[in-house]
């Protein structure tokens, strides 16, 4: 079995079942590169021998990404009357969210930033104390939490919790970037939700400071809102961050005049950020002497949907939200 | 908290910034201000103040601020000398929740209605007016940000006691005649009969009446978490609570309590009629923070004279929110200005290694290769209302949406009700997939796995995917379109057309003379020859326009 072999085959089909049936054949899940992933026990370099049919497999993958493009599209309706495939082929779409991710990781990617996940069920402990919210803190009040078993597990309700497990499993240099699913306890509406998308970068090195945190965050405001887009950082408050940094926009929608989208104040906020608590460092064992480092994070629901014309969040997530079939 | 700019320059007389100027700085400096109006001939601000800042909830720690930003002096009254009196009062304190209290009687006062300026006070801060002595409370604790009490003394004796609860009252009927059912551990003040009042609101039995003469008045401070524990039990917020519950400086009771008996002694008459109780059994020392002035310059990255954090640190002296070194450093860079820092130096690219969970490159790569396939990416709720599997499914405890309370077992119950939403719009040939999590119960264990559920068009799937093979690495496709918010229901047409030209050239035709806007899709649905039968779609638009629309395209 070779790339070559494999390679001419791909390129001989000429509509979609054809190449589907190689895709079946060579990735299937009893296809053949997966009954060789069986041997890699029996091999004599197991790591290499995985290794190249990791390579393989990403190979023939891209492949066939690359060739159903161009092949005939064979859906049930053109089988029906043998249409030409121009006439009904079906375009596939990522979700808004996913693009806007998408479009973040890559900002972060550039920047030698690894992307990071971690659980929604947690614990109190990663998703308040390590991150300098000890029990009875007015700042829980911030926050209406989703118990699974009150006061002990929990839906995570920020990104930041994703940093709690970041820093206590890594060591410094660190650079991550994080998009995930996030959980208060709100009432459904047009609105608001109990569920929702943040993303999240830190950073902790040696040397960094708010000038980093600011161009970084002001960098990926203007790869997401534009070159003019005008955003000024004050001071905020936020218990896992010291100093912290408040970044607002200026409304896009009055220029700073004040009108109902920004409920008159001009500006909107758009997330918190900050220079990492040295106590949240301290308890992840990282030492607050020798390193320093940044976090930052932000809504993506708003944005997105402002980007679609979307107005009602319930629409995002299992409601009539669809994409034009041939665009 | 509405802050109205004249009583502030009670504190800031030099004050004269314009209100604009006020706003922005004010958010500048950590207290997001939204907006400023004028009502009533005064300018009303109204500002976002963050849980850190306790002492903010009341217009002296504001007003500390601004005298730091602006270099203007900051003015308290001028104290009332105490009269000397040689009556103790009775007062007895046995909770360990208290952390300071300072009270003292009245006597001989004449209430009755405010005076205008207090009455207008207090409605631009949303709150009635009662009367002048209660409404001097108020005033009090607005200005100050440290709540406080008086009682008539005629009702109460001046036996007060700060207690537990401790099973005295089951039940405790508050000043607007709200009952709530109280518990031992409730810190409350009573005399040797009765509850009077608790921590955070005070009681129908004890409270000042119109023709109260003789009144305790008292300025406490408790341990904050004994006041959020009550709030919580008593299902109560107030105006107290939400101050009590932050840290307050006990060490600003006696000037608020100064500035009350002035302001009642001034607008009711009376006499002080007691000598001044004053409880503090732990007196804090102020903290010593050891502080290096070149820190700010380090952690800002940009250089902040040391002479200036030396002179910013000494001015703001302490406060109950800064414990260590950090929070010194935030003081002297937001009073040196954030708006100082470049915003135009990012950090740069740095090679470390990918520490990438690898099922985020089989997502990636899983998502491309569905939408090659021709499927939409959906998301849908991980709360739903049913259990796949009863015996295994997690529940959370406190949702506020009854209907969404599981954690769901499977994507395929949320991807058919997808399917019914899109059914319901009519939506041609839906296909779609979800890639989410599915969580479940496993020898008392939460487990959560990442699913891909997809509809092929014909039926539902799903698999698991975080014991698939993994790649080590995968740049995901850039794409772009825009998802549309279906509004009506998508009309489905045909018409036939006869035509020489080939299906391409005549699908691009049409397309190009429908409005986008309304356009879903176009498409050959049967040909025979030179005979084509049209099949468009229409969205966001009603029947009868889709008809019209149809009509005119294909000249029918």
């Amino acid at each position: 079995m070779d790339l070559n072999t494999i390679k001419q085959e791909i390129n001989n089909c000429q509509t979609s079942t054809e190449l589907e049936n190689v895709r079946i054949k060579y990735l299937g899940r009893s296809g053949l590169i997966n009954q060789e992933f069986s041997k890699i026990k029996t091999a004599t370099d197991p790591k290499a021998f995985g290794q190249q049919l990791n390579t393989l497999k990403l190979d023939v993958e891209n492949l066939i990404t690359e060739k159903s493009k161009t092949v005939v599209s064979e859906n049930i309706e053109n089988k029906k009357v043998g249409l030409p495939a121009v006439a009904l082929a079906k375009v596939g779409h990522l979700h808004p969210i996913t693009q806007t991710e998408r479009q973040l990781n890559e900002v972060f990617r550039k920047l030698g930033f690894s992307i990071y996940s971690s659980p929604e069920i947690v614990t109190d402990e990663y998703n308040f104390e390590r991150l300098n919210v000890p029990k009875n803190h007015p700042a829980r009040d911030m926050q209406d939490t989703i118990y699974i078993k009150e006061p002990e597990y929990l839906l995570r309700t920020q990104t930041s919790t994703i940093e709690s497990y970041l820093l206590k499993d890594h060591q410094p240099p660190i650079r991550a970037a994080f998009p995930g699913s996030v959980y208060r306890n709100e009432k459904v509406n047009h609105s608001n939700h109990f569920v929702f998308h943040q993303y999240q970068a830190v950073v902790v090195d040696k040397g960094i400071t708010m000038k980093d945190l600011i161009g970084t965050m002001d960098l990926m405001f203007k790869t997401l809102y534009g070159p003019n887009v005008v955003v000024r950082y004050r001071c905020k408050y936020y218990p896992e961050v010291e100093p912290g940094v408040g970044p607002d926009m200026q409304c896009f929608n009055c220029h700073g005049q004040g009108c109902v989208i920004c409920k008159y104040a001009g500006w909107i906020e758009m997330g918190g950020s900050g220079m990492i608590h040295p106590k949240v460092l301290e308890m992840a064992g990282i030492d607050h002497h020798l390193y320093s480092g940044f976090a930052f994070g932000m809504g993506l629901d708003r944005w997105t949907m402002a980007q679609n014309n979307i107005t009602d969040i319930r629409t995002f997530m299992g409601g009539n939200l669809a994409y034009k079939p041939n665009e | 908290m509405k802050l109205i700019y004249s009583h502030l320059q009670k504190f800031l007389p030099d004050l004269s910034v314009e209100p604009q100027k006020l706003r922005d700085d004010l958010t500048m400096i950590g207290h997001f201000t939204n907006f400023y109006e004028e009502i009533d001939d005064e300018i009303v601000f109204d500002l976002d103040i963050k849980v850190n800042r306790g002492d903010c909830l009341g217009y002296y720690g504001l007003a500390r601020d601004l005298s730091i930003l602006y270099n203007i002096p900051l003015v308290l009254p001028e104290p009332l000398a105490y009269p000397t009196s040689n009556y103790a009062l009775p007062i007895q304190v046995t909770s360990t929740g208290v952390t300071r209290v300072m009270a003292v009687k009245i006597v001989h006062l004449k209430n009755s209605v405010s005076p205008d300026w207090l009455q207008k006070f207090l409605k631009l801060h949303g709150v009635n007016s009662v009367s002048t002595l209660v409404d001097l409370t108020n005033y009090v604790m607005f200005m100050y940000g440290i709540p406080n009490h008086a009682f008539d003394t005629s009702r109460t004796t001046d036996k007060l006691i700060w207690e537990n609860n401790n099973g005295k009252n089951t039940k405790f009927t508050t000043l607007d005649g709200t009952v709530l059912d109280m518990y031992p551990e409730n810190l409350v003040i009573s005399n040797p009969t009765e509850v009077l009042s608790t921590d955070l609101v005070g009681g129908k039995n004890s409270g000042v009446k119109p023709e109260t003469s003789d009144t305790i008045i008292e300025v406490a401070i408790y341990n904050p978490t004994r006041i959020r524990l009550d709030s919580k039990l008593l299902k109560t917020v107030t105006e107290a609570s939400i101050r009590l519950e932050k840290q307050l400086d006990p060490e600003l009771i006696p000037i608020a309590i100064n500035n009350l008996v002035k302001l009642i002694i001034d607008n009711c008459g009376g006499q002080v009629g007691s000598r001044i109780f004053d409880y503090y059994p732990n007196p804090q020392p102020a903290l010593a923070i050891e502080f290096n002035p070149k820190l700010p310059s380090i952690i800002s990255g940009i250089d902040i004279p040391e002479s200036f954090a030396l002179d910013i640190v000494k001015k703001v002296g302490s406060r109950p929110d800064i414990t260590q070194e950090e929070d010194l450093v935030e003081e002297v860079v937001r009073f040196y200005g954030y708006d100082k820092i470049p915003t135009n130096q990012p950090i740069s690219f740095k090679q470390l290694p990918d520490i990438t969970p690898k099922v985020i490159y089989l997502i990636e790569q899983l998502k491309d290769k569905m939408v090659s396939e021709g499927y939409d990416e959906v998301l849908t709720w991980p709360l739903v209302s049913q259990p796949t599997d009863p015996q295994t499914v997690i529940t959370t405890e406190n949702s506020i949406n009854s209907e969404s309370i599981y954690l769901r077992q499977s994507l395929i119950p949320s991807l058919k009700a997808q399917l019914d939403q899109y059914t319901r719009y009519k939506l041609p040939h839906p296909k779609f997939f979800e890639i989410g999590k599915i969580y479940y119960l496993e020898f008392g264990q939460y487990i959560e796995k990442f699913a891909l559920g997809k509809y092929d068009g014909n039926s539902f799937s799903e698999e698991i995917i975080d014991d698939l093979p993994q790649p080590d690495f995968y740049t995901p496709i850039n794409t772009s379109n825009q998802a549309i918010e279906l509004t009506s229901q998508i009309i489905t047409l045909d018409a036939n057309v006869i035509s020489d030209q080939s299906p391409e050239v005549l699908l691009k035709h049409y397309q190009s003379i429908i409005d986008s806007k309304i356009l879903w899709q176009i498409a050959i649905s049967d040909y025979y020859q030179n005979k084509y039968t049209f099949r468009v779609s229409y969205y966001n638009c009603n029947d009868k326009t889709a008809k019209k629309i149809h009509l005119q395209t294909f000249n029918l």
